[in-house]
């Protein structure tokens, strides 16, 4: 465990660090090792590429991608069901309908109102299909079901509205909403650390809960757990992660799927083990995406929420090819 | 083994105990006493209610009306983690999550007994070796659940409700899809269990020489209502069985228990 821990941080050191020297503008590994130990030799403006545009950027997908992965490690558990992530819970389609609300109801919306209506979004579309599913308790299956129908719906809500958009607009939702970390600033990157902090905490702290509650609802309920209880904090958790994840970057798809499908495989069912490590999972791939899609076709850029689908679907066979001979 | 069980204090009792689905009554006006350090069989027709009345007296299942008491006292009273600390349960298929060994399993027992934060301590340690031990798991302990047999899981779940160290088990078809071997193994376990270590043990059966060799308390149930309850001797009769099941049969000795044995005719 130890050993593995170390592995991903320094697979994490060096994707920051060549997150940092890449670019537009290329930085060589003395320039950028002048810069960041500010020798008085490194150039002003190498300064400002690292400081103001690159570290932020990266700092933002580290964060993302733990987020998303715990955020995705919650819901495996709560959900009991190996394609369940935070998307279930109607976060991405609720946050994508409101954004497209803002974007087309309202004439030039200021930038920061995007995130704050992708968040109220994705927690207005959590609440009601947690609500939705309530009958004097609530059952993994039947959030499934509701999520998924209350997601198509508001997808198609969405598609309606981008008809009517102005096109320019449309356009500045869809930027948005393919996922991206482009518009990084450190106080973004403050805001978000200090947001996920707590939630994120609680969910490791509640690995226990987690451990029990995949056993399903009636041998939980036998050993004494509250199952209903801890099945509504930890959607609200959940919620309050990928929400903020969201609006941050818009929709990284399948991260919160993937990492942790990747941990659980490294360390085992313990949520104790997968949580640390399907957060250094999430946040190396959200990193590693941006970082492809900043220098696979420079100039121009990928956003990391098509780069993320792209490793998604294989990973995707992977998982169903690793599980051909498995029981059930 | 005879036991007279006017003289055994109740560990459980239900008191016109009445559970529904919705609108519709499965069981209505359900009287049931399970005798303290007893070995309790219930038994009946396929939807006699025999695993509903098991999951309600576990507290699984809402009641729509009467009276549990478990010592006594209203299981209402008592909270899901202080029921979990003195009633284990292990239902029909129960389903482990993917990549757990036994001792994963059988920690998850503990739950009741440690606090939302509270370490791993060496009594819940104890515990679970002493599980893992009683159910002959011991040397399996490392070993992946999904790797094991049917009957070796079926332990392993045992251990796991061991690991609770309540004082009543309530197993439901335990011995189902076990082959015969493994099915006396188990009941041993059970007589083990009760005569050893003084735990009320109610377990749903489906056969019902199985139930008149090794429970000492029978309890017959048809339609949501109990017909019969007592030793198996003044129980098992071949009227019972044509009243109950529609199979005629004769009620012999078992030659090697001496308890009844029902051959169908």
């Amino acid at each position: 465990m130890t050993r593995l821990l170390t592995v991903l941080i320094f697979l994490l050191i060096g994707l920051i660090l060549a997150s940092l020297a890449f670019g537009d503008i290329p930085l060589s590994w003395r320039e950028l090792f002048e810069t960041i130990t500010g020798s008085p030799e490194a150039n002003l403006q190498n300064v400002m590429i690292v400081f103001d545009l690159r570290l932020p950027r990266v700092l933002l997908a580290l964060l993302v991608g733990a987020a998303l992965a715990t955020a995705g490690t919650i819901a495996l558990a709560v959900m009991r069901n190996p394609l369940a992530e935070p998307g279930v819970l109607g976060i991405n389609s609720g946050a994508a309908a409101a954004v497209m609300v803002v974007i087309v109801l309202l004439q030039d919306p200021p930038a920061a109102l995007l995130p704050a209506a992708g968040f109220l979004g994705a927690v207005a579309m959590t609440a009601a299909v947690y609500l939705l599913s309530w009958r004097g308790g609530t059952s993994s299956l039947r959030i499934i079901l509701i999520g998924i129908g209350l997601s198509s719906l508001a997808g198609a809500a969405t598609t309606l509205l981008s008809t009517f958009g102005e096109i320019g607009d449309v356009q500045r939702a869809m930027i948005w909403l393919a996922g991206s970390v482009y518009d990084a600033n450190i106080l973004k990157v403050r805001l978000l650390f200090f947001w996920l902090i707590i939630p994120m905490a609680l969910a490791w702290m509640s690995s226990r809960e987690l451990d029990l509650i995949r056993f399903g609802d009636n041998s939980a309920r036998s050993l004494g757990q509250r199952v209903d209880l801890v099945r509504g904090v930890m959607i609200l958790l959940c919620t309050l992660i990928s929400g903020a994840a969201v609006a941050a970057a818009g929709l990284v798809g399948f991260v919160g799927l993937v990492a942790p499908h990747i941990a659980s495989r490294l360390v085992g069912p313990s949520h104790a083990r997968i949580f640390p490590v399907a957060a250094l999972t999430g946040a190396s791939l959200v990193a590693s995406a941006d970082l492809v899609g900043r220098v696979i076709i420079a100039p121009a850029q990928l956003p990391a929420g098509i780069v993320t689908g792209l490793i998604g679907a294989p990973f995707f066979a992977y998982l169903l090819w690793g599980r051909r001979h498995a029981r059930e | 083994m005879p036991v007279n069980d006017k003289n055994t204090p109740a560990k459980l009792t239900g008191q016109c105990v009445s559970i529904a689905y919705g609108q519709h009554r499965i069981v209505e006006d359900l009287d049931l006493i399970v005798p303290e350090r007893r070995f309790t069989a219930l038994i009946g027709p396929n939807g006699s209610g025999k695993s509903t009345v098991l999951r309600t007296f576990a507290g699984l299942m809402a009641k729509a009306d009467g009276t549990i008491l478990l010592d006594g006292h209203s299981i209402d009273t008592l909270s899901t983690k202080e029921m979990a600390k003195r009633v284990g349960v292990l239902l029909q298929g129960p389903v482990a999550p993917e990549g757990l060994t036994v001792r994963d399993l059988v920690q998850q027992g503990r739950y009741p007994h440690r606090s939302l934060f509270g370490r791993w301590s060496e009594q819940d340690q104890d515990a679970c070796e002493e599980a893992l031990m009683l159910t002959g798991m011991t040397t399996l302990a490392d070993t992946a659940l999904d790797s094991l047999s049917g009957g070796q899981r079926q332990r392993a779940w045992i251990a796991m409700t061991l690991a609770q160290q309540g004082e009543v088990l309530l197993l439901d078809e335990p011995t189902t899809y076990l082959d015969l071997a493994h099915q006396i193994e188990l009941m041993n376990l059970i007589t083990v269990l009760v005569h050893k270590h003084g735990k009320t043990v109610v377990a749903v059966l489906h056969d019902i020489n199985q139930a008149a060799r090794y429970a000492e308390h029978v309890v017959i149930l048809k339609g949501g209502k109990i017909t019969a309850a007592g030793p198996p001797d003044e129980v098992i009769s071949a009227e019972a069985i044509a009243d109950v099941f529609g199979v005629k049969s004769v009620i012999i000795r078992d030659p090697v228990a001496g308890t009844p044995l029902c051959v169908p005719l």
